[in-house]
């Protein structure tokens, strides 16, 4: 056992710290995370611009081989996620450079990586994820909408949802029914397609509160190349599989928490009730350090999932247990913070908000990571089925 | 950062593993718990010629020399098979003396230790129950050459069997507690000791030691006079992660037992593993288990490369004790009936998790370090 990182690796994490700060002074006011990227102009132009400064590093193909213009290894992503994580910098496509780009790397031709890899790691195209579908969520294989081969395209018909950022991408990769007569899970492909392609509607469903960061897309005679898919005709269940298992670490998320954690700490430093500082409430000294263990728990478990992919090992358990123990700690820490700040803990960003509001908006943002990339129940599945063994009736 | 057990680690696991698979059966461990002493002289020599009590002894005191990560290792197996008796107590004993012993103490105490011939233990706590040093008030007088210990210690684990008690005495009132603790090394059959074994939720055979004119030569003071707190502190900190590394095994086997018993037990023409309300479950007691034992190696390899580590220990030791509790009730309620009955073997573990979290500082005295240490005011 060894925690400990290289001098090289401590160079390069001072260097991904440095540059997340500095990225950090440039944010727009109205930016509070992550998800509002989707929601708004400025944050998606700001979204934009940390891609670009990121692909002048070579910071968005971290892992890769450096025939595809990779550069450093595992462990600088997870080095670099952290960085991000912490200053809450956007500027990695998580559909892209997180999801996609592992996948190309593993599962499609030459031609594909070739044409794909590049501009991804240039940050030039963004990309979003066309799985789910009105009847076809967690059991994502009884999907309907179909993509029928004709000639040298397929034509694609039907609907997806719950899109993240399917407005503002440029490309989206997804799976369509290719043989409607074969049985499930050998009847479809793994499509990449252009978002600009007529017959494509797109229409963004506001989130519970009021913002729209995800759409719905509807498909009407949508002609595509294809080549332009990845994995075997009809095998698309099998490329599904191996992209869900790039699960991101979390670390981002995490870091995210830890940093919002000494917030809220100075916050009760500084912040006075019944005559002494909110910190001193023995109450909020309690939960404010279960919640700490907590996050150092996640942490340890996040570096464990990352160590692992670092040696090209993967435990699908870690993965999933890391998945349901973070997302649901953001659920505990957005309940236990906007309880400590009392009524504030309601106020929208404005001048009456501590903390930019930042807390109000976690209260319903935590679950985006608790129901997506398969919900926690789903998670739960996995780890009893695939981890313990244990019989699946169905 | 390579986060695998190292050869020697695996072989020292494997060791361990085999050896109370075959030597500490549950049926030893039942009849260990009815008995006065809760101590198998028998295991005892054996686990000394493996080298466990010296495992963390440096060579030269007659040791094994190996590392704070690997008793970490040792630790987690001895948790599996919830070995009863004084190791732990005589190991987490050892390092006060490791720290702060003169080199007249070591030679003379340390190969004794590593040899299985001094069973050692703390006298911490009394009647106040607490983990700070406020709580210290057994007294220790200078008499000459000597000092005389007189006040009640409770709760000292396998006292009734020790040959030596570390005996943690105030010299001196102070405001916040700290100043004026002195710890002293007593041979547990000078006159004016008397001992009895409490009646405890595990069996774990702590103890009320009664200090009557007890008299202890000051050659047996270890560390200085009235600055002996800070010595406490790192027994607890490395304690609270000893702790952990055995709870960590326990929650496993709890982990393991469910699971397997999940896939024997039939009702309603199935396995009763195969329902999701039980799924769901062991999925989040692995999760819990795994959550923990990550944390645990972080402050364990914290402390072994001799970072500053109280805040990681503390989160480590507030965690898992609640996860100990957590996992082992989900597996008696998981089992059913089977499992409330004292003939099934989870209860032991069940039991044990109380014992756990309340040793070496439980949940919310962690806690408060922790607050502490993340910079609440």
């Amino acid at each position: 056992m060894n925690l400990a990182l290289t001098d090289e690796q401590k160079a390069r994490k001072q260097e991904f710290y440095e540059t997340c700060k500095e990225l950090e002074k440039k944010r727009p006011p109205n930016f509070l995370g992550f998800e509002t990227i989707y929601e708004d102009d400025r944050c998606w132009e700001y979204n934009l611009h940390c891609a670009k400064e990121f692909a002048k590093k070579g910071w968005l193909a971290l892992g890769w081989p450096t025939e595809y213009g990779g550069k450093g290894d595992m462990m600088d992503r997870v080095l670099f996620a952290e960085a991000r994580g912490y200053y809450g910098i956007p500027g990695v496509d998580i559909f892209g450079v997180q999801m996609l780009a592992p996948t190309l790397l593993q599962a499609a031709s030459e031609e594909i990586k070739r044409k794909f890899l590049p501009p991804i790691a240039r940050g030039e195209v963004m990309w979003c994820e066309l799985w789910s579908e009105p009847n076809a969520g967690s059991d994502l294989a009884s999907l309907s909408t179909t993509a029928i081969r004709k000639g040298e395209e397929y034509v694609i018909n039907g609907q997806k949802t719950w899109n993240t950022g399917a407005h503002r991408a440029d490309w989206g990769f997804g799976v369509f029914k290719t043989d409607p007569a074969a049985r499930k899970h050998h009847n479809m492909t793994f499509i990449l397609l252009d978002m600009k392609t007529p017959g494509i509607t797109i229409r963004p469903i506001p989130y519970l509160d009021g913002h729209a960061p995800y759409c719905e897309v509807y498909f009407d005679d949508v002609h595509v190349p294809a080549r332009n898919i990845v994995g075997q005709e009809h095998e698309g269940w099998a490329v599904v599989n191996l992209l869900a298992g790039f699960e991101r670490s979390g670390i981002n998320e995490i870091m995210a928490m830890i940093r919002g954690l000494e917030q809220l700490v100075r916050y009760c430093n500084e912040t006075k009730r019944h005559g002494q500082p909110l910190a001193k409430n023995p109450l909020v000294r309690n939960r404010l350090a279960e919640l700490a263990c907590q996050l150092e728990a996640a942490r340890a478990l996040a570096y464990r999932v990352a160590d692992l992919q670092n040696r090209n090992e993967m435990s699908l358990m870690d993965a999933s247990a890391g998945k349901i123990f973070f997302s649901e700690l953001g659920e505990r820490f957005a309940f236990v913070a906007t309880d400590i700040l009392g009524p504030y803990g309601q106020v929208k960003t404005s001048r009456w908000a501590p903390l930019d509001g930042v807390w109000e908006r976690m209260f319903h943002e935590h679950f985006i990571t608790t129901v997506s990339m398969g919900t926690n129940e789903i998670q739960r599945n996995i780890i009893a089925w695939y981890g313990l063994g244990l019989p699946r009736i169905r | 950062m390579d986060l695998r057990f190292t050869e020697t680690q695996e072989i020292l696991k494997k060791m361990a593993r085999d050896f109370l698979t075959t030597e500490c059966p549950k049926t030893l461990v039942r009849k260990l718990e009815q008995s006065r002493e809760g101590h198998s002289p028998e295991i005892w020599k054996k686990m000394a010629e493996l080298g466990w009590m010296g495992l963390i002894i440096p060579e030269e005191y007659g040791g094994m020399g190996y590392s704070f990560q690997d008793l970490v290792v040792l630790l987690e197996e001895i948790g599996r098979n919830i070995l009863p008796g004084p190791l732990i107590a005589t190991m987490t004993s050892t390092f006060p003396i490791l720290q702060a012993g003169t080199e007249e103490q070591k030679k003379t105490l340390l190969p004794k230790i590593a040899q299985g011939e001094l069973i050692l233990t703390t006298a911490l706590l009394e009647s106040e129950g607490v983990f700070d040093a406020s709580g210290i008030s057994v007294r220790a007088t200078p008499k000459g050459n000597d000092f005389l210990i007189n006040g009640t210690k409770l709760f000292v684990e396998m006292a009734h069997i020790a040959n030596s008690i570390l005996c943690v005495t105030r010299t001196k009132d102070s405001g916040s507690g700290e100043k004026g603790i002195t710890l002293f090394i007593v041979d547990a059959k000078t006159p004016g000791i008397s001992c009895e074994v409490m009646p405890t939720t595990a069996a774990d055979k702590l103890c009320e030691v009664r200090f009557k004119d007890v008299s202890v030569p000051r050659k047996n003071m270890l560390g200085k006079i009235d600055e002996g707190w800070p010595i406490v502190e790192m027994m607890l900190r490395k304690g609270a992660i000893a702790k952990c590394a055995e709870s960590i095994g326990a929650i496993q086997t709890c982990v393991e037992m469910t699971v397997a018993y999940s896939k024997e037990r039939v009702q309603y023409e199935r396995p009763i593993g195969a329902f999701q309300a039980l799924q769901h479950k062991m999925a989040d007691m692995w999760t819990a288990m795994e959550t923990s034992r990550y944390l645990v190696y972080e402050a364990a390899w914290m402390e072994s490369e001799g970072l500053p580590c109280a805040k990681e220990a503390s989160m480590a030791k507030a965690y898992v004790n609640e996860v100990y509790k957590d996992v082992s009730k989900w597996a008696v309620r998981l089992h059913g009936a089977i499992a409330t009955s004292a003939d099934h073997d989870i209860p032991l573990y069940y039991r044990r998790s109380k014992a756990a979290d309340i040793a070496f500082g439980n949940t919310d005295f962690h806690r408060e370090i922790v607050a502490q240490k993340i910079g609440l005011v």
